[in-house]
């Protein structure tokens, strides 16, 4: 057992290295370019292409440059994100109309992407591959169904999110860099910058857990990429899962069904080392929480958390590190 | 040996003057097929079609290139020459590559909006619940 889950690992990790195809280019010159690069709007679009990434050697570093001057000065805009939710869901089964709405948006979206710098998923991933497109890397948007914990996909009709796969030495890549920008508050309306490094290069595997593309070859899973109802069955992850983990190991599926006093394991690969007390396993059954004791394992990054379900129930079961949530999974235990 | 090597640097520098007099002249002659251009820039959307500004022109393979102003007008900066390739390009509507012929002077350009479907998707880190149709 044993021997297979080794060789599995070892499998996964040929598979799935992405950034960690780049892990002999040091980023710090990209990064600090692209952050000392200000600009009051993007009217000259070519101009600041080129001065992001014109002391750069590789195409790699290019990418990174501009991916990071997107993360650091496009803010998400939550009030035009309603307005198209609303529209588009009205004009569902009126094509024309839906078409109409979709022109209309698009000059109102590009308008406020040029002058104001703030935008919605597409309008990221569309600026992405045009400034790609300026210093010569192929860039293509993929549109599909993003999934975050306020994503109801009993009700979602059509594709509701935009990334990218980028071409850099002949291999494609994936990177979200509307999900790298930051953090949306939908209750207050409001909207924080956060770069998250984890969406960038991201290992096709742990990056389909929340992104499931319209057409399939953009998983980057040739033919072992799920189907959508795999996806909507898989464990929930969050931004922080994305900082830490290389992949998800175990379990598949969110929602698993066990016996009182079942043993279960949770199983990761880390991308980098993190120190077991800053994990921390929540049970809830919504009335009532508690901080578990789990037995954890972690070995050459790879993290196995143990643990007995003794009470028959319902549960939400979340996965912190440092006090940022990772996973959600749900239990149904029984006698 | 050493005088052997000046003299041979000499000459190869004399060879660099004369190639770069030939060539002067050579460009010189060919300054009369220099064109400049300028022209407008309008984007068509689903019920409209309006001047734009800002649309970035781009001359293919250099960093050399202008916006259009308020009105949607342009001038290139640099004189082209025919077979020269101008991009336009404008987020959110298709690129036009245009080749620049010798009798072109004005150019009045067209950009199409392209098939893009607009989506969004909020990026959140509340946490889930199975409880949530209780609240």
């Amino acid at each position: 057992m044993q021997k297979t889950l080794f060789v599995c690992i070892f499998f996964v990790n040929i598979c799935f290295a992405q950034k960690a195809d780049f892990n002999n280019i040091n980023f710090s010159k990209a990064d600090y370019i692209a952050k000392s690069y200000q600009s009051k709007n993007l009217l000259n679009l070519n101009e600041i292409t080129f001065n992001i990434t014109k002391d750069l050697e590789t195409d790699v570093e290019k990418l990174r440059s501009i991916y990071v001057w997107i993360c650091n000065n496009i803010a998400n805009d939550f009030g035009l994100y309603t307005k198209n939710k609303r529209k588009r869901e009205r004009f569902q089964k009126d094509s024309i109309r839906l078409h109409e709405w979709n022109s209309e948006f698009k000059t109102l979206l590009f308008k406020k992407l040029l002058k104001r710098k703030k935008t919605i998923c597409t309008g990221y991933a569309y600026l992405l591959k045009e400034m790609c497109t300026i210093v010569g890397i192929e860039a293509k948007i993929v549109n599909g169904f993003g999934r975050t914990s306020t994503v109801d996909f009993t009700t979602l009709t059509e594709a509701n999110h935009s990334w990218n796969v980028v071409k850099i030495n002949g291999k494609w890549y994936l990177c979200d860099p509307t999900w790298a920008t930051g953090i949306s508050f939908p209750e207050e309306g409001t909207f924080y910058f956060q770069f998250n490094e984890g969406y960038f290069l991201t290992a096709p595997q742990l990056f389909f857990k929340n992104h499931f593309p319209i057409e399939k070859e953009h998983s980057l899973l040739k033919d072992k990429t799920p189907t959508l109802q795999e996806f909507i069955e898989m464990p929930l992850l969050y931004g922080e899962a994305y900082n830490i983990l290389e992949t998800h190991i175990y379990p598949n599926k969110m929602h698993q069904e066990i016996k009182k006093n079942d043993v279960f394991t949770f199983e990761y690969q880390l991308k980098k080392e993190i120190k077991i007390d800053d994990l921390q396993l929540i049970i809830s059954s919504g009335s009532n929480e508690r901080t578990v004791q789990p037995e954890i394992s972690l070995q050459d990054k790879k993290l196995a958390i143990t643990y007995q379900f003794k009470n028959r129930g319902f549960y939400d079961v979340h996965l912190y590190h440092q006090q940022k949530i990772i996973a959600t999974y749900t239990f149904e235990i029984s006698k | 040996m050493k005088t052997f090597k000046t003299i041979s640097l000499n000459k190869s520098k004399f060879t660099c003057i004369a190639f770069c007099v030939s060539f002067f002249f050579f460009t010189a002659t060919l300054q009369a097929q220099e064109i400049e251009i300028s022209g407008t820039v309008k984007g068509k959307t689903y019920d409209k079609t309006a001047l734009l500004d800002s649309v970035n022109i781009l001359l293919k393979g250099t960093r050399t290139g202008t916006t259009t102003n308020k009105k949607g007008e342009f001038t290139f900066p640099k004189k082209l020459k025919a077979g020269d390739i101008l991009v336009f390009s404008y987020l959110g509507l298709a690129k036009q590559n245009i080749k620049i012929k010798e009798n072109y002077s004005v150019l009045n350009i067209t950009l199409v909006e392209d098939d893009s479907q607009i989506f969004g998707a909020l990026n959140s880190n509340k946490r889930y619940s199975s409880k949530k149709s209780k609240n």
